[in-house]
């Protein structure tokens, strides 16, 4: 038994070391970095215990940072959902093209990020954009919209997020939506249940759990999300008004050469993302509890 | 348990070690083989490919047959991939053997010692022949860090065209460049159009804004930050005012958008420009405007209360790192580098945005019988004029002694100015409030980068 135990570890060794070095370690550094003031590529350090944690409580760019980060992930979390859900009814649905449709649906998640960000930059531009040529052409708008200005600099954001993202929660809903047993409808529908009604008392019970999961995901990619937001505006004047706590960790660690500060803004978030999953939890096992 | 699965897994421990083992000793096997060709990593930042193919076919071409054991690997990046990966790679501890930097670097870097003096090169090259404007830029303790690869004005890029059509004279002062925007904005066309990336509008134009309004970033003394200033404040509002005549949305935009904007004629005047403005203007402007009748460059503005208007002079300087691989031979290539038929075949790649850094080849028929040049004298001759009349300090100085500081490079980083610049322009906020912000900020950034010398 001794040797099968000793065979075991060694076996498992490569992926607890894989593990240990790639994520327990970075991220017990991580948490040891913001503790200190260290420069971002000089061995230059001063212990300032919990002083970084205590800055951010009262900096005002934190407090816009993370004000910015839950608009973006809560509108494009809501209108991911309102996308991604009803389009997975409808591929669930039997008609001419639908395996087509499934495809295409996929096509905005399996493009790199960069591509998609400036596709959407080309679409939008105020000088040459599609976008306000056809809003000019069609009476819609009088002069082209500034999409990437300061007013609408989130909107534009918003709407690119959503576009990519959201055939996650179509695939996700749709792989769920096709083990529900037909059963359950054609029973619902003996009893007298109309769309609206198979979709409440049918599909929502049933999808229940995956929807946890999807809004779990989400919320948290989106909060953390860093390459969308950054190509959006990277460093440029408007990025003020997108700047999320990743880019404002990454900013903080990278241009403002504070290794220590984007190490606690990483704490920090990891933290909040800790309790907000706890709280989520929480609350879903309450609510199976009851139903 | 059988024996026989005991037995398998033995062997199978045994062929996994044996396979690490290999994997280890094939991946040590290049190592053994790239000893024999040693590698010059050289990193620049003029990525234009006539530019990179010229560095290829006369300095490393030369280089590499001098030096038969070694290879130079030149990597060109834009101004902003330079400094962040940069920035990794002096954390890594394996920078490149010769890089350009950014002057506004420079001190920062000179100050934890990183840089190697090169004063024997530039004695060599002839330091009574380098153009004072970027001589000393990079001279510490009385010795050098670094030497300018080329030189080029920045400026306003106008339709020269239409101010005169409106019968007013180039702009001495902030207050004559809004009366002139004022007068250009018409029929759907704004008249100025400036960049929107924070390395510009939050750092290299306030720079100018503070030189030209008799101000800087920090008082010389204690280095406490001078973002309230009088200076800044008058800026401010000429900026706001600015503003007005931009499109809504310059922020979202990068600097070649203005120059597509300026070419195709959406604005009337481009707010940064260079000499490779000329290519956007041979490329996308109507084939009839294509000269320097319709498109001129224009010198910076004068504030209130500062002597002459100031523009950024773009020069990067080259630098061998203390942790260079191979430093002398970093300073043998850029001895290769500045041979004359050398460095004149690299200036005219991109002539005028490339000018010699030596005064004898300014005005050296052979650099100006080049066609373009020819064409476009009077861009040249701005940036002569320029230089003659102390019309420019290097990227993102506010007066010369900038170069001393050595916080530059994260107060550009920081997005303070930038943030401060956007609230006032595109959020119309009150330039004294936001001032006062961003001084509040930069206070602190310097307190804890510990460079606070004032009580």
């Amino acid at each position: 038994m001794r040797k099968n135990a000793v065979a075991g570890w060694l076996l498992l060794a490569p992926s607890l070391l894989l593990l240990g070095g790639l994520v327990v370690f970075p991220v017990l550094y991580n948490a040891w970095l913001s503790l200190f003031d260290k420069h971002a590529f000089l061995p230059v350090q001063r212990f300032v215990g919990l002083g970084h944690y205590v800055y951010f409580a009262h900096d005002e760019e934190f407090w816009n940072s993370f004000g910015h980060g839950l608009v973006y992930a809560g509108a494009t979390l809501v209108l991911q959902l309102a996308v991604g859900i009803p389009t997975a009814l409808l591929l669930n649905e039997g008609f001419r093209g639908r395996n087509l449709l499934r495809g295409v649906v996929l096509f905005p998640y399996v493009i790199p990020t960069i591509v998609a960000v400036i596709l959407w930059k080309w679409l939008l531009n105020d000088s040459y954009g599609l976008v306000n040529h056809l809003l000019v052409a069609s009476g819609l708008a009088r002069a082209p919209l500034a999409w990437l200005g300061k007013d609408y600099i989130m909107l534009s954001l918003v709407v690119t997020s959503v576009w990519q993202f959201f055939p996650f929660v179509v695939v996700t809903y749709l792989a769920r939506l096709q083990t529900i047993p037909p059963e359950l409808y054609e029973a619902a529908t003996v009893d007298g249940a109309g769309a609206w009604g198979r979709f409440r008392h049918v599909t929502l019970p049933q999808t229940r759990s995956v929807l946890f999961v999807i809004i779990l995901l989400r919320s948290i990619w989106m909060f953390t999300k860093f390459d969308t937001v950054w190509l959006m505006a990277g460093d440029g004047g408007v990025s003020r008004y997108i700047r999320t706590l990743p880019v404002y960790a990454y900013a903080r660690s990278f241009t403002y050469l504070q290794a220590g500060m984007g190490a606690a803004l990483a704490v920090i978030m990891f933290v909040m993302l800790i309790v907000a999953t706890a709280v989520y939890f929480r609350v879903f096992e309450r609510q199976e509890a009851l139903s | 348990m059988t024996r026989a699965s005991l037995v398998s897994r033995r062997h199978f421990l045994g062929t996994t070690a044996t396979a690490a083992a290999g994997a280890t000793l094939l991946t040590r096997a290049p190592c053994a083989l790239g000893q024999q060709v040693r590698e010059l990593n050289v990193w620049h930042t003029e990525v234009e490919a006539q530019t990179v193919k010229t560095i290829q076919d006369t300095s490393i071409a030369e280089f590499e047959r001098k030096f038969p054991g070694f290879k130079v690997k030149q990597q060109a990046l834009g101004w902003g991939d330079l400094n962040t990966k940069l920035l990794a790679s002096l954390a890594a501890g394996s920078p490149p053997d010769l890089t350009h930097l950014n002057p506004f670097m420079t001190a920062s870097l000179y100050v934890k010692n990183l840089l190697k003096p090169m004063d024997e090169l530039v004695r060599a090259l002839g330091e009574n022949d380098i153009h004072e404007a970027t001589l000393k830029l990079q001279y510490f303790d009385g010795k050098y860090y670094g030497v300018t690869h080329a030189m080029g004005a920045t400026y306003f890029c106008e339709r020269r065209d239409l101010r005169e059509k409106k019968g007013l004279k180039p702009p001495e002062t902030f207050e004559d460049m809004l009366k002139l925007c004022a007068a250009l904005t018409e029929d759907g066309r704004y008249a100025v159009q400036m960049p929107g990336e924070k390395l510009y509008m939050g750092f290299v134009h306030p720079a100018e804004w503070l030189a030209a309004n008799g101000g800087s970033w920090v008082d010389t003394k204690t280095w406490r930050p001078q973002l309230n200033s009088k200076a800044m404040l008058d800026s401010l509002e000429y900026v706001q005012k600015l503003n007005r005549f931009m499109p809504a949305g310059w922020s979202g935009q990068k600097y070649l958008d203005t120059l597509a904007a300026l070419s195709t004629g959406k604005i009337a005047m481009a707010h940064l420009s260079g000499a490779r403005t000329i290519g956007y203007i041979e490329r996308y402007a109507p084939e009839s405007m294509r000269d320097p009748e319709h498109f001129q460059p224009l010198l910076r503005p004068r504030g209130p209360a500062g002597p002459r208007g100031i523009s950024a002079l773009d020069g990067e300087n080259w630098a061998v790192f203390t942790q260079s691989k191979y430093p002398n031979e970093a300073f043998e290539f850029l001895r290769l580098f500045y041979k004359k038929e050398h460095y004149m075949a690299y200036c005219h790649s991109v002539p005028i945005h490339l000018s010699p850094i030596f005064k004898s080849m300014l005005n050296d028929p052979e650099y100006l019988s080049h066609p373009r040049i020819k064409k476009w004298k009077s861009w040249h001759d701005v940036m002569i004029n320029g230089l003659r009349a102390n019309r420019f300090l290097p990227i993102g100085f506010s007066r010369p002694e900038d170069n001393l500081l050595p916080f530059l490079a994260e107060l550009d980083g920081s997005s303070i100015v930038a943030d401060m610049v956007v609230e006032v322009m595109v959020g119309q906020k009150a330039p004294k409030a936001e001032a006062d912000r961003a001084q509040r900020r930069a206070e602190e950034l310097l307190t804890q980068l510990g460079h606070k010398r004032w009580s």
